[in-house]
């Protein structure tokens, strides 16, 4: 890279100002969190002391308990310190500590996000590109249908369905959970049995995420197929393939690497839904859960290391794409 | 005047018939509409009707079948249509509306505005939505209601960005600054001349944002968040889950109908793309 003196600069602020949006991004989560847990229906004290007629004494020492009795300001200090050391606080269902709670969970989801992720970047991206060469030809108008087929379903609604076929009609493979229960398997049984309940929900996230990648590809290899110094290759007589191969790639594959960063972030919530139809033992679940008993503190937790997990990769990924294409830091 | 518009409408039609998009969409919208307007006519029962045959395959008294708890499943897939349609116009309209005033009086005025509302924009970019919306409605309770107005609040940032390229480039042009020069007032323009001359993305925008308010909507019911005093699919498809293998007509009929209004709303989007930007055209 050669960069004049002004591109540093200019690079540097742009830098500045992504980071500055993302650390406002930040504080708001932090703070809509803790208003939202405030502004929740319901006295958690009433809901921890588990009697429909609680003493006041005992109210009280709950109260006391969980600093809930302190003015707003100052419990609002308390939280925000306590996010600093990684302290998300206690549920309110279970009483355990959060982090212990969610701890255990990411393993499992991150497992299914990152398999489907890349894979459907894989395969979607290669579609897109071979659409785009055939543009207009029978196979790139089917491939296209199909896509607007899978980017119209819901994806729980596509998991009940491969339950249904693969599942109770053909029987490949399991539905349910991550290992077999009655298994007991080691060493590589173990994995095997692992890699078979990963099959359906990893299928079912490579059909959702597809037509996301393919559109991406695709558009991108047409946009710069319609660029001038394309035009200006072909005047020379060089050939299509060559053109193709060694100018269009390249430009064209820059789209599809950034934006798997971002999405990457935002696809915890897509697999969620994935997860319950499954049953799979990660975050999903325990999100599902924590709203059917209406376990504020867990949830708010989830939701605050989604978004700073997505204001991180947003910012990382814009600069990279500043760095890499120099045209997006004019504006 | 009349040979004009017979022009216009001859030049609709042909745009519409060399869009297959548009064509296939505006087609199933009219099946749609159709169903969500007269289907309560056709319904062979009161879709809260408990029938006393339960989890029955579909046969002849049952089309679709019956759920766990008696409801026949066909009546309830036509009142839930009109469900559906509701959500995503509204969620959508409440979007356009929102983006089409930020993003004009960012793009129109510029300086300190324009940056204040820019970085606004840029934060709610990175805000995970549907997990936002999520929270919202577990919180404060899940009237429909609730979820039009929540997701219309969080989906607006793109029609807001689209507007506000669209000003900034309307407002170069030289019957805005003629109008400038004969004194007319800078919000009067914005209103009059900016905002009418830019909408045409917005539109198309605003027709893919119904798939995505459906789309939201069906999620939150899956995860029982949808409002209990209202017939929609995706409840459908949550009370049947339970009795998947064997009860396949529960959810599969809901979803399927689920697909259909998705897909009409993003082929008319699509199609409205395309006659905007003819250069990416698909099919050319």
């Amino acid at each position: 890279m050669y960069l004049l003196k002004a591109e540093v600069s200019q690079v540097r602020r742009f830098i500045l100002r992504r980071l500055f949006s993302g650390t406002i991004v930040v504080l708001f989560s932090v703070l809509f969190n803790f208003v939202i847990i405030r502004l929740a229906p319901g006295d958690p004290t009433r809901l921890l002391a588990g009697k429909d007629n609680p003493s006041q004494e005992m109210m009280q020492a709950l109260r006391a308990k969980y600093g809930l009795d302190k003015p707003i300001l100052e419990q609002f200090w308390i939280y925000a310190k306590q996010l600093l050391h990684g302290d998300f606080g206690y549920s309110y269902v279970s009483t355990a500590k959060v982090w212990d709670l969610i701890k255990t969970r990411i393993g499992p989801t991150l497992m299914i996000a990152f398999t489907g992720a890349v894979i459907g970047l894989l395969i979607g991206t290669l579609l897109g590109i071979f659409a785009a060469r055939k543009k207009g030809s029978k196979f790139d108008l089917f491939l296209c249908g199909i896509s607007y087929f899978f980017d119209s379903t819901p994806s729980f609604w596509l998991g009940l369905m491969m339950i249904l076929l693969f599942a109770s009609i053909l029987k490949w493979f399991p539905t349910y959970g991550m290992y077999s229960l009655r298994g007991n398997y080691t060493g590589i049984g173990k994995i095997l049995d692992l890699l078979k309940h990963m099959f359906l929900p990893v299928t079912t996230l490579v059909l959702i995420d597809i037509p996301y990648y393919f559109r991406i590809a695709r558009s991108s290899v047409l946009q710069t197929m319609s660029e001038d110094f394309i035009m200006t290759l072909r005047a020379t007589g060089m050939s299509e393939k060559k053109i193709f191969n060694k100018y269009v790639m390249r430009n064209a594959i820059i789209p599809t690497v950034t934006v798997f960063g971002i999405t990457l972030a935002y696809m915890i919530t897509g697999v969620s839904m994935i997860e319950i139809v499954y049953a799979w033992p990660g975050m999903g679940r325990l999100m599902l859960d924590s709203i059917t008993k209406r376990d504020y503190p867990t949830l708010s937790a989830i939701y605050l290391m989604l978004s700073i997990s997505v204001a991180v990769m947003t910012v990382v990924v814009d600069i990279i794409y500043a760095w890499i294409d120099p045209r997006i830091r004019v504006e | 005047m009349e040979k004009k518009k017979k022009n216009t409408f001859k030049l609709i039609l042909n745009t519409i018939n060399n869009n297959i998009q548009l064509k296939i969409g505006l087609i199933f919208l009219a099946v749609l509409l159709f169903i969500a307007f007269f289907g309560p006519l056709f319904a062979p029962y009161n879709p809260y009707r408990l029938n006393d045959d339960l989890l029955m395959a579909p046969c002849k008294q049952y089309p679709l079948g019956t759920d766990s708890l008696g409801h026949d499943i066909l009546s309830q897939i036509l009142y839930g249509a009109s469900t559906s349609l509701k959500i995503g116009f509204i969620a959508a309209m409440i979007s356009a509306i929102i983006g089409v005033t930020l993003g004009g009086i960012a793009g129109f005025y510029g300086g300190w505005i324009d940056q204040l509302l820019n970085e606004v924009m840029n934060i709610f970019l990175m805000l995970p939505d549907f997990f936002l919306i999520l929270m919202i409605i577990a919180t404060f309770g899940s009237s429909m209601m609730n979820v039009m107005i929540v997701i219309g609040l969080t989906s607006w940032v793109g029609n807001a960005r689209l507007m506000r390229a669209q000003a900034k480039a309307i407002k170069e042009r030289t019957f805005i600054q003629s109008s400038f020069s004969m004194g007319e007032s800078k919000s009067s323009i914005l209103i009059h001349h900016v905002l009418p001359n830019g909408i045409f993305p917005i539109i198309a925008n605003t027709t893919m944002n119904i798939s995505g308010a459906i789309l939201t909507e069906a999620g939150l019911s899956f995860l029982g968040l949808g409002d209990p005093n209202v017939v929609s699919w995706g409840q459908i498809i949550t009370a049947g889950k339970a009795y998947l293998p064997k009860c396949w007509w529960i959810c599969t009929f809901p979803g399927l109908m689920t697909i259909f209004t998705v897909l009409t709303f993003f082929l008319i989007g699509e199609g409205l793309n395309r006659v905007l930007s003819p250069k990416m055209d698909a099919n050319k």
